[in-house]
């Protein structure tokens, strides 16, 4: 069968950065193809060449055989590639309508904007295909980030569509509406699409995925391998170059109580929760899309408002105090990182001590040389890959980029709490065990850690309890050791069995 | 779409209109006669220049974008347009939104795709323009319109209530209205400004719609500046310092928000009406310009509390469970 | 990897020294100056050029801590006239050297309250600091009746502009000691980090625990005193109290921080970059009137030089640009 979309040895340098060198990808008609790669191998920007949206340095695209140069994305959405990419593209400002048509809106030759609007009750279908129920005049402000990433989909979806390329589609999503997604993925190659998809997650490979390429280091390490000739060892191989396996690791006793909350309440609608973490404990805050549990975690760190009274060591901490709660060595690694986390233009170095600068310049006066020393090891540690800390944090890849906030958290004099949402939240495998591994290893340094996450297996391996969130309140609470399927079950809402 | 703004913070629509309502009521309560028929048409009459330079810099506002060469392109669209009546009659007026076009055209190519940063684009423009605008009248000199009745028939000269020239002002304001709220330009405008990285994905061709903005936006000072020309009866090519603050002024006053992707002409037009009002109000009651002038800064500075105070109000059902 | 890190010192040093494309752009418009205009290279024109640019300068390192912060700073105009009236006016009571430290406290305050606007209630600083100009601009007129008043001459008034230590102008003096504290504060000291911090991102500034506000206010205090210090000297060299002195000061000195590739976003910008600004548009406004040009071709001259040096910082991408411009893409 002839490949409907084909990259041949493409090559692409950010100044110093070789991301891709010579890589190549052949897509087929009605199968999906999975793209793999650790943090910073290029997937990115591999996709980003064949939707248009970047120049390649060398290299071709062809479609059906046919040599194409797109010069934009609009081009490249002409010949019918449509991309959702990894950061979010919807119009805050506008409605969900809008943001459906947004193609159209973008593309039209037409004067009148409603000409380019959908028809609303296409639209309706459209969101229908992803399971999403919205006013269509509703602001996308207004939405979750889950809905969001849902809306994103439905935009794309629906289009005259040869290739789909979605780049970690899933980064943001919860179970469910992940398998929601992969049921319009999987129609739509029935339908003779070609699909590209990127994650970090091998289950959902697994599920998904027809056939293989890895990245590594910018080059095709496996080349669109069928996924049934492969291992999954194979594939971690292919990937890191080594082996990695998910540890098992040890946690420590919890000591005596750090964080207290007592009748917290993020929000208006919430239910007053009271909780106590305690010296050396993981403590899993789990919930769906919605459910609050990310609120709560945010509250619990003084980085939001709330009713109620915390107690750190003791310590009074006003709710919605960030300063007093940096002070007083509660770190905060919020789930939105580009919006909450990220200081992009900055170094990563300067990225990494943005809690630490009054340790760093005790009389006022900042001195490179110290501050350097106090916190490349961080960054080490973190294996920060390129190992480039006067580079600016926009330039790292996603994983990382959270590997920066790790860092900055990790260096704060005299942590004694560790409020984590979603770390390792598109990050790759061996990311993911160096931030698991750092977590653990605060634990066991007597730091309380909250980790509040939509990754089921990643709360039951290191948490030692979960508690589980549903419409704003505490709902139950899993021990550790305890079957998946509970967790599963207090999370949908039903009495665990 | 209404609805959509009306939740996003419909609230900072609502400053123009109640301060123009603060603003009457307090020139009311000083002065009765301010609310005489002569004295309301009067701060019409004198409104519309402002408008539409508001309006005009409202579409560069909603792209993330201003443009602070407005006042002196609508000095020289004023004096080309006088040279050019003055040589071929009437529709030598069209010089005067050409003109303006021209200049938008430059400062959207400068913006678009040259990338560079408004403030520096409109500056460079700004002191350009002044200096042609010396260059073609011969180091300043005004020029006086040699058939003056036509400009004073458009300019003054009630017809259906308004005189000609008004209704050619709310005319453009409409226009610009519907350009907005349903034209594809309209919707990429704000979507540029929305999210300008999406707007790249989506395919819209950023550079040529910000050139857009910057040419709307030197059109409609070039429409002011024509307007100048009939109320004045001579073009003024050192007019117009200024007026480029205060537009941006009524702009923002009229909930347009300088982080893009939101804006609304009606508003925008009882922004432009509020700052005339608070001028002519004063000036009627013997007040100094110079007061004045500080009064219309710190209305400014109000206006923004105002706002802040609206969002207080009503923001905090929207804060909660948007982006975590 | 670890062979990259080690040498960072000695990287980051070289990064910091380079010569940016600032420096060059300045260079190339100092020898196009040279080579064209009679008379501009000779020694005691240069002179007169860091004298000029001396002054810009000082305000130019406020308006650069406040792009820092991603603000900018319109009020500086109009508050260096209301210093210059406020100064004069108060000789009577306080002296020379009293009457224009009032009318620098008077910037200072205004700074203040333009901080405490945007800092405490969130309000934006392009609206707060457009409000603040015009008010001053009003203020400073009714104080006057619009029109300048003189200064009674005294030697100590006309000392910070005409005056100098050891041979060197007083302004120059001020100028090279603003560059200095601005590079200190920016890269050498806790405040001008947090800076930083808050310009890059403030709701992640917010949640690293840094007091956003504090922080941004006290941004705004600086670059106050930074044009306190240039109102003063402005008052000084002309000697009276002009209630439309510097009506340009404030686009100038955006200009300046422009040109030197500081962009508006916030978060970056360094003191060199200022320097390379200044003294371009100082330079500028020096050539054209060597040249004696007259106004209207003086203002296209500079209306050029401003756009052109910017848009030389990124030269090396100008072919794509306007290849980007000059094609016509094929329908979609
Ligand atoms: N604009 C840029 N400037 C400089 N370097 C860049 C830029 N964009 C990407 N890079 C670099 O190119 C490499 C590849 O990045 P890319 O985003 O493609 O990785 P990725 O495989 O998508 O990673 P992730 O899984 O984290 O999303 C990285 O080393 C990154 O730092
Ligand atoms: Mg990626």
């Amino acid at each position: 069968m002839a490949a409907s979309l084909e990259a041949d040895r493409i090559a692409k340098a950010f100044g110093a950065t070789l991301a891709l060198r010579g890589a190549s990808l052949h897509l087929q008609p009605g199968r999906v193809h999975a793209l793999l790669g650790e943090n910073g191998a290029g997937k990115s920007t591999l996709v980003k060449i064949i939707v248009g949206a970047l120049a390649p340095d060398a290299g071709a695209l062809r479609m059906a055989g046919r040599p194409v140069v797109f010069r934009s994305v609009r081009e490249a959405m002409a010949a019918g590639i449509v991309p959702i990419h990894q950061h979010l593209s919807l119009f805050p400002h506008l409605s969900v309508l809008e943001n459906l048509s947004a193609f159209a809106l973008g593309c039209t030759r037409r004067a009148a904007a409603s000409s380019a609007l959908l028809p609303r009750a296409e639209a309706a279908a459209r969101l229908e295909t992803v399971g999403l129920h919205l006013d269509l005049d509703q602001p996308v402000a207004a939405l979750s980030l889950g809905q969001r990433q849902l809306l994103e989909i439905a935009r794309s979806v629906g289009r005259e569509c040869r290739v789909l390329v979605l780049d970690e589609p899933t980064a943001a999503l919860n179970h469910s509406e992940a398998a929601r997604l992969f049921e319009v993925v999987r129609r739509l190659c029935a339908a003779g699409t070609a699909v590209l998809f990127i994650s970090h997650r091998l289950d959902e490979i697994d599920a998904v995925a027809d056939d293989v390429t890895v990245l590594r280091d910018g080059r095709a390490v496996i080349a669109g391998t069928p996924r049934s000739h492969l291992s999954r060892e194979a594939l971690v191989r292919a990937m890191l170059g080594t082996a990695v396996a998910a540890a098992t690791r040890h946690l420590p006793e919890p000591g005596a109580p750090v964080l207290v909350a007592a009748g917290l309440r993020p929000g208006p609608g919430d239910a007053p929760a009271d909780c106590v973490v305690r010296a050396g404990e993981v403590v899993g805050l789990a919930g769906l899309v919605g459910s609050g549990a990310l609120e709560l975690a945010a509250a619990l760190a003084g980085a939001r408002p709330a009713a109620g009274q915390l107690h750190v060591a003791g310590r009074r901490l006003p709710p919605g105090d960030r300063q007093q709660a940096v002070a007083l060595g509660v770190g905060y690694v919020p789930g939105d990182r580009h919006a909450e986390g990220l200081f992009p233009v900055l170094s990563a170095l300067q990225n990494a001590s943005a809690c630490s600068t009054r340790g760093l310049a005790p009389a006022g006066v900042l001195s490179p040389a110290r501050e350097a020393a106090r916190m490349l090891p961080w960054l080490r540690r973190m294996k920060l890959h390129p190992f480039l800390p006067a580079m600016k944090a926009r330039t790292f890849s996603g994983g990382n980029q959270q590997k920066l906030l790790m860092a900055r958290n990790l260096a704060i004099d005299g942590l004694r709490v560790l409020v984590v949402l979603e770390p390792t939240r598109g990050v790759d495998i061996a990311a993911r065990e160096t931030i698991h591994d750092a977590i653990a290893d605060i634990a066991r340094q007597g730091v309380a850690v909250v980790l509040a996450t939509s990754d089921l297996d990643e709360a039951m391996a290191l948490a030692h309890r979960v508690l589980v969130v549903r419409h704003g309140r505490i709902a139950a609470e899993i021990l550790r050791g305890a079957a998946r399927t509970n967790l599963l079950d207090a999370l949908a809402g039903q009495a665990a069995a | 779409m209404r609805t959509a703004l009306r939740l996003l913070g419909g609230q900072r629509f609502l400053v123009a209109p109640l301060c123009l309502l603060g603003a009457v009521i307090v020139f009311a309560a000083s002065a009765p006669e301010f609310l005489t028929l002569g004295n309301v048409s009067n701060v019409g009459a004198q409104m519309w220049v402002l408008a539409l330079l508001a309006v005009g810099q409202m579409f560069a506002i909603v792209t993330r974008g201003f443009d602070i060469s407005v006042g002196a392109v609508a000095a020289l669209s004023s004096t080309i347009a006088a040279h050019a009546v003055n040589a071929l009659g009437p529709a030598g007026l069209l010089a005067g939104p050409l003109t303006g076009l021209l200049c938008g055209t430059l400062t959207g190519f400068l913006i678009g795709f040259l990338r560079l940063q408004p403030i520096v684009a409109t500056l460079g423009m700004m002191i350009g323009v002044r200096g042609l605008a010396l260059l073609v009248t011969g180091d300043g000199q005004v020029v006086p319109l040699h058939d003056a009745d036509l400009a004073s028939w458009l300019a003054f000269d009630p017809a259906f209530g308004l005189p000609p020239a008004d209704w050619g002002a709310i005319g453009c304001i409409l226009l610009a209205g519907a350009l907005l709220g349903r034209a594809v330009l309209g919707r990429r405008l704000v979507m540029l400004g929305s999210n300008p990285d999406a707007a790249h994905l989506v395919g819209i061709d950023t550079a040529r719609t910000q050139l857009r903005a910057y040419q709307l936006c030197g059109g409609f000072a070039g429409l002011a500046g024509v307007l100048v020309l009939l109320r004045a009866g001579t073009g003024l090519p050192t007019d117009g310092a200024g007026m480029e603050l205060q537009s941006i002024a009524a702009a923002l006053i009229g909930g347009t928000a300088l982080s893009g992707g939101v804006a609304r002409v009606f508003p925008v037009v009882l922004g432009a009406a509020f700052i005339q009002a608070v001028l002519t109000g004063l000036d009627l009651q013997g007040v100094s310009p110079f007061i004045a002038q500080i009064v219309v800064g710190l209305v400014i500075v109000a206006a923004g509390f105002l706002e802040f105070a609206l969002r207080r109000f009503q923001g905090f059902a929207f804060h909660r469970r948007s982006w975590t | 990897m670890t062979a990259l890190a080690l040498p960072l010192p000695v990287r980051s040093a070289w990064r910091r020294w380079r010569p940016g494309a600032a420096a060059w752009t300045t260079l190339g418009v100092f020898l196009l100056f040279a080579v064209l205009v009679p008379r501009f290279a000779s020694s005691g024109n240069l002179v007169n050029v860091l004298r000029v640019a001396a002054i810009l300068c000082v305000a130019a390192c406020g308006q650069a801590i406040v792009l820092v912060l991603g603000g900018i700073e319109f009020s500086f105009g109009s508050s260096a006239a209301l210093a210059s009236v406020v100064g004069v006016l108060a000789v009577p009571w306080l002296g020379p050297a009293g009457g224009l430290a009032a009318g620098g406290a008077v910037v200072i305050a205004i700074g203040a309250l333009n901080g405490a606007l945007i800092a405490g209630f969130g309000l934006p600083p392009f609206v707060v600091t457009l409000g603040m100009l015009m008010a001053a601009a009003g203020a400073a007129a009714s104080l006057v009746g619009g029109q300048p008043i003189d200064a009674p001459p005294s030697a100590a008034f006309a000392w910070p502009a005409a005056g100098s230590v050891a041979t060197i102008p007083v302004p120059i003096l001020l100028g090279a000691a603003a560059v200095t504290v601005l590079h200190a504060l920016l890269s050498r000291s806790r405040l001008g980090r947090l800076w930083y911090l808050a310009g890059a991102n403030p709701v992640a500034a917010r949640l690293s625990g840094i007091a956003v506000g504090r922080v941004t206010f006290l941004g705004y205090l600086v670059a106050g005193a930074f044009c306190a210090v240039t109102a003063v000297v402005l008052t000084s060299r002309v000697g009276s109290g002009q209630p439309n002195l510097a009506p340009n000061l404030p686009f100038e000195s955006i200009a300046a921080c422009a040109i030197g590739g500081i962009p508006l976003a916030g978060g970056e910008g360094r003191a060199h970059q200022v320097v390379c600004g200044v003294l371009v548009i100082a330079m500028m406004n020096n050539a054209v009137v060597l040249l004696n040009f007259p106004i209207a071709a003086q203002q296209l001259v500079m209306a050029v030089v401003i756009i052109g040096a910017v848009l030389l910082q990124n030269a090396g991408s100008l072919p794509v640009m306007l290849r980007r411009a000059l094609t016509r893409r094929p329908n979609a």
